[in-house]
């Protein structure tokens, strides 16, 4: 029995319109390229790419640039910062004031202050402008890390990087939009919930590179053992394939469904052979690969995933996500027991290759129009716990913008005397979120989708653009 | 879920063409919809008239069919329709696309290459519609429809979030999905076991697995269990999950999106902010636990009446108290108090060699045989008592910790507060004449007449942990007693010396017991509470009626334990529940209903009024009250809950569930928003058919679903063909039904049908899930441990779990299969009432990469090629029917016989399986 054919079209009428009508839309939307867009933006784009550096864990701001005279002065007596507020910790009971272990000094032209955890960061403070005083509205990971990734502190949201890929998709026809690069360690909080394109388009998913591991992209390649699979089996066999599917969608007109297939095989086979030179720091120089810290153990990881990130964006990626530390109790920036060993270690391990990547980024010009994002998903207390640890603290962190329109040398936004809650310029995830799409040249408000009945944005119904930190 | 997968990247292209020509004030209303049709952006009231009901909220009454009643009435339906249109319906689909499209449909997989030849064969008239029950009784369509309702409720077997710890015990409501719909559950029944089961049905173990509904979602661990209590943090987590539960009981029985009136009325549709938060309030005494079922109804109904004893006897009422004068409660307490003494007497305090405490405190003996502790108080002490006793069975040990005037606050404790904490308690025998040496006599449980709380007891002091202990605050000044059970009671010899060693080190300093006697008994007896021992030690004619209370309450008490430790464990179903182990400080069950007040903009700093529960008002002929009488009694909320949703008159619970088990059969709602009936969602294409299917399967069907899905998979709508396209420049989006649609197949049919094709589909209905993957170092997956390291590259695609049909794999919430996961299978985060059918580069890797996809293609090939000695061609014919189910074309044979020879048969059958032919169903 064959399979009935009421409607043949020929065959070269079917390819035609492939390139033309319903199936040409399909491969377009399917490759996310740039020319989609095909109008210019909402407004003159000063960044065309982000690369965002991820602190997993709430990375310490009264250990890094959030420097109080006031813990100094009071160590060890106890905390009370007046007018009967309400002192409240995540998982411990408040401790006493407790000072920096790391030594302060000011740096650069702007004179910012920059503590000893971060020598190599401390130079580039003229490059960078500084949000002193985000806030979350939770204390904890989970909700926290899905605020600053998302807007949203529940699970089931794209993350910015989805949104992003859904507004401007890739630069290039064979790399994804959205790259995401895990700590070698592990995957951070919320696994792969961090990165993920919720009710957008499943192309939006970030796709997970493990620079280290044998497999770099999952599926990329056939596992190692799978017999008889050879360069000749997968090139005959994807032309095979084609005919088959182009020979079954031609007598089913108009299923955009089934053209938008044929076409993805070939994107996986322009990506598949992207990515071998795309991985291949081999490419690079010594120099440049011990600008990243590669030549040093504890930098070598961070500092290869930086360097990837360069090379990602260099040839169309639109937006990489690079995270320093995994979920758990250890190995990351939640320093709840020490802060000296722990956030040291951990500063240690992202100080040396953020500078660098910075240092590259501008020298190659492409700071120009390319934004660099420090972040975390909440800063510290300024007390301690167990003595001399910190607990979670939603109310003052730090982040940095650097490159494309972004006012170097600046700050906005300043913390109370302790760093304990933000006070001057606060500045929110979804004011944070707005700003970094005003960069891209979107205008959060009006970047959509309706979901359930709601029209969703990455910014929820909140967010203001912060001019402050904007050439 | 990815609705609009196609249309999102146009759409957003268009919001930035439109931005750039000058439109300054971009409203959505000027961007085109991604369903192509048209919507209400807000009520439109008019001044006049009253505006006509939303068509959701409209009284449900039965439309009358058209035509001459000859035909489905669904065709006769949708053919008035398409005429009104200029339209026709296509002709049926060919026999072979038609079962197929069946056979998946109704079951998920398949039919074998035979079964579709005799089918095909058959010349029998009524041949579909046997076929059509056949199916519908197979264990398989269970299987297939409950993971239907699996994305709808959002389940996975982790909490999802930060630390996405493991639910061991969330799979038994998966399996009584799968069992109501095997069973054909009437849905009415169906909603209300998973709303209240345990309230309307409480003799049915299954109506309280059915609760596990309510909590199949993410939850946030770290918030409920790791942050204080006393936060703003936890106490808004406990707000977001009831808002959690109200959202999917709404969202999946209502169509509504009720958590839209959180923050401030909903803007869209008739729902108040006090109405969101009365529904909060009907959930106000559930959190997501463990609850205990019996499989074996008997044994449930025994335990349910225990506990509710149990609880009685915890706080006994009036009635109750009363009751306790009766003669029969008397007779059990004399015989009671007559076995006691007895076991008193066997009591007898151990005469001690010696007793050292090597913290250097003086152990004095006192008169009674007892020992007070005076001089130096180390931080850290161990009490080492040796004694003997004279020959006899040995059953029980007791401790006495002792009230003392000469001891801080009276004792028993040498802390400041009278406090101590036993970290360890652990006694050795030894007979040394016969030249033994001291051996450990195993506890088996340790109980106490009081304890500090539930992890701080006599438990903790036998756990072999240092760290834990049994301590007594805030009961200073009084006598306390624990009685350890050893696992094996025995004889002992007279020269037999014991050893009894007790540690006070486990991180509180100074917490030495300051007066204490040790005693030996043959068997185990309760430990009395301080005020109880003085009643017993009073005649019977002395005691006062509070005091004879007390005794009888305690007799009660002590046998409801008996016999609920007589009772086989029962097994755990992850559920809502009101009564549970607490789980730390912060996580505990809410001892009655919690306060529910109006949140003004949402934010638990601006408190409004206080709100009871009650259900919404914008339903023609509904009351929202649910007459609620007794307040404390948490599940008569939910009860009243269950009962106004499956109100014959709440045309939304119709009029959702038909729709949804449309969408599922066409992979289109008539209306195509299955969560979101309100203003914001969709309008039907149809809304008398819609109607009619709702009161019909409510009247007529009874609430049976297989009788819908009979009446639906009969209908020419259903059975036409999808390969039309005449009706594309009048409804493009196929929203008359001129055709069938065109679906994919969902990630479970692609894999379950690849263990088919190579005849190793395991097909066991029900159990635990099944791990599909390896994990990766020290992860254990539970509080405590690390962060799931999952890795399913290396899992081994022949393990007997990898061959468990995937409704039944072990669904990690945050890391997700990357091969379902890339054919759109859900990942739990989200309710997913509409899966996405995604077409990407991700997908093609995933089906030509993945190690399961290429592993069973050679198993599927050796099945081709192990037929005879035959030749290629042969080969690609019996890949093409065991694959595709039809037979190559000239061409394909010629073409992929060429590349077998090459390549060899498991590279061709894995192109066959990455076909669109393979994929969609026609």
């Amino acid at each position: 029995m064959n399979t009935p054919r009421p409607l043949p079209l020929t065959r070269r009428g079917f390819l035609g319109s492939l390139s033309g009508g319903l199936g040409g839309i399909a491969l377009t939307s399917l490759l996310q390229r740039e020319a989609l867009a095909s109008g210019p933006p909402m407004f003159a784009p000063k960044a065309k790419r982000v690369i965002q550096l991820f602190m997993n864990g709430g990375a310490s701001q009264c250990d890094l640039f959030d420097y109080k005279p006031q813990l100094i002065a009071r160590h060890g007596q106890k905390f009370d910062p007046g007018a009967g507020q309400r002192v409240e910790a995540s998982i411990s009971i408040p401790g006493n004031v407790m000072k920096s272990p790391f030594e302060w000094a000011r740096h650069g032209q702007c004179g910012r202050w920059v503590s000893s955890a971060l020598p190599h960061l401390a130079r580039h403070v003229d490059d960078m402008a500084f949000l002193m005083a985000m806030q979350s509205s939770s204390n904890v990971h989970g909700p926290a890390s899905y605020l600053q990734t998302s807007g949203f502190s529940l699970p089931g949201f794209p993350c910015a990087g989805a949104w992003v890929s859904h507004a401007l998709g890739s630069m290039a026809d064979n790399v994804p939009a959205f790259v995401v690069l895990p700590d070698a360690r592990g995957l951070p909080y919320n696994g792969q919930s961090a990165f993920t394109s919720g009710f957008l388009s499943a192309n939006h998913q970030g796709t997970v590179i493990s620079g280290s591991a044998p497999q770099p992209i999952t599926h990329l390649r056939p596992p190692a053992d799978a017999p008889g699979i050879t360069p000749a089996s997968r090139s005959e066999g994807l032309d095979l394939l084609r005919d088959l599917n182009t020979e079954h969608a031609a007598c089913r007109h108009g299923d955009s469904q089934l053209t938008a297939r044929i076409a993805s095989y070939e994107l996986a086979a322009r990506l598949q052979l992207a990515a071998p030179e795309l991985l291949d720091i081999s490419q690079e120089t010594v120099a440049t690969q011990n600008l990243y810290g590669l030549d040093q153990t504890e930098t070598a990881d961070f500092g290869r995933r930086c360097l990837l990130a360069r090379r990602m964006i260099e040839r169309g990626v639109r937006f990489v996500q690079v995270w320093s530390g995994h979920g758990g109790g250890a190995n990351n920036w939640d320093n709840h027991t020490d802060i000296a060993r722990e956030l040291g270690d951990a500063a240690l391990r992202m100080d040396r290759p953020a500078a660098g990547l910075l240092m590259d980024l501008k020298a190659r010009g492409l700071l120009d129009d390319t934004l660099l994002v420090w972040t975390t998903e909440f800063g510290r207390m300024p007390f301690s716990q167990g003595g001399v640890g910190r607990d979670h603290n939603g109310g003052t962190f730090v982040s940095w913008f650097a490159g494309a329109g972004v006012k170097p040398g600046t700050a906005h936004g300043e913390s109370d005397e302790w760093s304990w809650k933000a006070r001057e310029g606060i500045t929110t995830n979804h004011d944070f979120h707005a700003t970094l799409l005003h960069l891209l040249g979107i205008d959060h408000e009006k970047l959509t989708l309706r979901h359930n009945g709601i029209d969703r944005r990455l910014t929820d119904v909140h967010g203001h653009v912060i001019r402050e930190v904007l050439v | 879920m990815k609705p609009a997968a196609q249309h999102a990247g146009i759409r957003a292209a268009v919001l930035v063409f439109v931005a750039a020509a000058g439109f300054s004030k971009l409203g959505a209303a000027e961007t085109p919809e991604p369903s192509g049709q048209p919507r209400h952006q807000g009520p439109e009231v008019s001044a006049e008239s009253p505006p006509a009901p939303w068509w959701s909220l409209a009284l449900l009454v039965r439309p009358a069919v058209p035509g001459t009643g000859e035909e489905n009435p669904i065709d006769a339906f949708v053919r008035e329709k398409l005429a009104a249109n200029h339209l026709e319906p296509s002709p049926e689909a060919d026999r072979r696309t038609l079962i197929r499209r069946l056979s998946y449909d109704l079951t998920g997989l398949p039919l074998t290459p035979e079964e579709m030849a005799a089918f095909i064969e058959d010349d029998d008239p009524q041949a579909y519609e046997k076929l059509v029950d056949r199916l519908l009784a197979s264990p398989r369509h269970g299987e297939h429809w409950a993971r239907h309702w699996l994305d709808v409720a959002s389940y996975a077997d982790t909490h999802g979030n930060d630390h996405d710890f493991i639910r061991p015990h969330a799979w038994p409501w998966r399996d009584w999905v799968i069992r109501a719909f095997n069973e054909d559950k009437p849905y009415a029944r169906f909603v209300q076991e998973q709303v209240a089961g345990d309230a309307l049905f409480p003799d049915d173990p299954q109506a309280t697995v059915a609760l596990g509904f309510l909590a199949a979602g993410p939850w946030d661990h770290t918030l409920m269990v790791t942050v204080r209590e006393d936060t703003v943090d936890h106490r808004m987590a406990q707000n977001l999950d009831r808002d959690a539960m109200v959202t999917a009981t709404m969202g999946t029985f209502q169509s509504l999106t009720v958590q839209c009136a959180r923050c401030h009325n909903h803007k869209f549709d008739p729902v108040s902010q006090r109405e969101y938060y009365a529904l909060q309030a009907v959930f106000a005494g559930v959190d997501r636990a463990d609850r205990p079922f019996d499989e074996n109804p008997s044994i449930h109904v025994s335990r349910r009446h225990l506990l509710a004893e149990q609880k009685k006897l915890k706080q006994p009422d009036e009635a109750f108290l009363t009751r306790l004068e009766s003669l029969e409660i008397t007779r059990k307490v004399t015989a009671w108090e007559e076995a006691w003494k007895q076991r008193e007497k066997a009591w007898q305090p151990l005469s001690a060699v010696s007793v050292v405490s090597t913290g250097g405190a003086t152990l004095t003996r006192q008169e009674d045989g007892s020992w007070l502790a005076g001089g130096t108080r180390p931080d850290r002490d161990t009490y080492i008592l040796t004694a003997r006793r004279p020959a006899g069975k040995l059953g029980a040990l007791r401790l006495e910790a002792m009230a003392d005037d000469r001891l801080p606050q009276r004792g028993p404790g040498r802390w400041d507060n009278g406090n101590f904490h036993l970290s360890e308690f652990r006694a050795y025998a030894a007979a040394p004449s016969a030249g033994e040496s001291a051996k450990p006599l195993p506890i088996a449980r340790a109980t106490a007449d009081h304890n500090e709380g539930p992890g701080i007891s006599a438990a903790q002091a036998v756990d072999g942990r240092e760290e834990t202990q049994w301590g007594v605050h805030p009961r200073y000044g009084e006598p306390h007693q624990a009685v350890f059970e050893l696992k094996e009671p025995a004889e002992f010899p007279e020269d037999t010396l014991f050893t009894i060693v007790m540690d006070f080190r486990s991180g509180a300093p100074g917490h030495g017991l300051g007066r204490f006697r040790i005693s030996a008994g043959s068997e185990a007896a309760t430990p009395m509470p301080t005020a109880l021992d003085e009643v017993l030690r009073l005649p019977a004619d002395k005691r006062s009626p509070a005091q004879r209370r007390e005794l009888a309450l305690t007799v009660l008490r002590e046998e409801n334990r008996r016999a609920l430790e007589a009772l086989p464990p029962p097994q755990m179903v992850y559920a809502v529940a009101s009564d549970f182990p607490p789980d730390g400080e912060n996580f505990k069950p809410a001892p009655e209903p919690r306060p529910i007040h109006l949140l003004a903009r949402g934010e638990l700093s601006r408190p409004g009024d206080l709100i009871g529960p009650a259900a919404l008002g914008c339903i023609p002929g509904m009351p929202a009250d649910l007459g609620i009488t007794d307040a404390g009694d948490e599940s008569a909320r939910r009860a009243a809950l269950a009962l106004w949703l499956t109100d014959s008159r709440n045309g939304l619970t119709w009029r959702s569930i038909v729709n949804r088990v449309w969408h599922w059969h066409f992979g289109r709602g008539l209306c195509d928003t299955p969560n979101d009936f309100g203003k914001m969602g969709g309008t039907p294409s149809n809304t008398a058919l819609l109607d009619w299917l709702a009161v019909w399967f409510r009247d007529d069907a009874k609430g049976s679903l297989k009788a819908l899905h009979r009446l639906i998979v009969t209908s020419h709508a259903w059975r036409q063909s999808s390969l039309a396209w005449q009706g594309a420049e009048t409804d493009a989006d196929n929203r008359l039904l001129w055709r069938q649609n065109r679906n994919r197949l969902s990630a479970e049919a692609v894999r379950d049908t690849l263990l088919m094709l190579g005849r190793q589909l395991d097909l066991t209905v029900g159990g635990p899930a099944a791990v599909q993957f390896n994990a990766k170092g020290d992860a254990t997956f539970n509080p405590g441990g690390n962060p799931p390291f999952v890795d399913y590259e290396h899992f081994n695609p022949d393990a007997s779990e990898a061959r468990r049909r995937a409704v039944y794999r072990f669904l990690f919430r945050t890391v997700p299969d990357p091969l379902m996961a890339a054919l759109d299978s859900p990942d739990g985060g989200s309710v997913a009432a509409v899966r996405g059918v995604s077409t990407t580069a991700v997908q093609a890797f995933a089906l030509m990469n993945n190690p399961f996809v290429i592993r069973w293609s050679g198993h599927i090939a050796s099945r081709v090629t192990a037929a005879t000695a035959a030749t290629p061609e042969d080969q690609v014919e019996a890949a093409f029917k065991l694959i595709l189910l039809r037979q190559p074309t000239d061409a394909e044979r010629t073409a992929f016989a060429g590349y077998l020879q090459r390549h060899g048969a498991a590279n061709a059958c894995q192109l066959l399986i990455n076909s669109n032919e393979f994929l969609h169903l026609d």
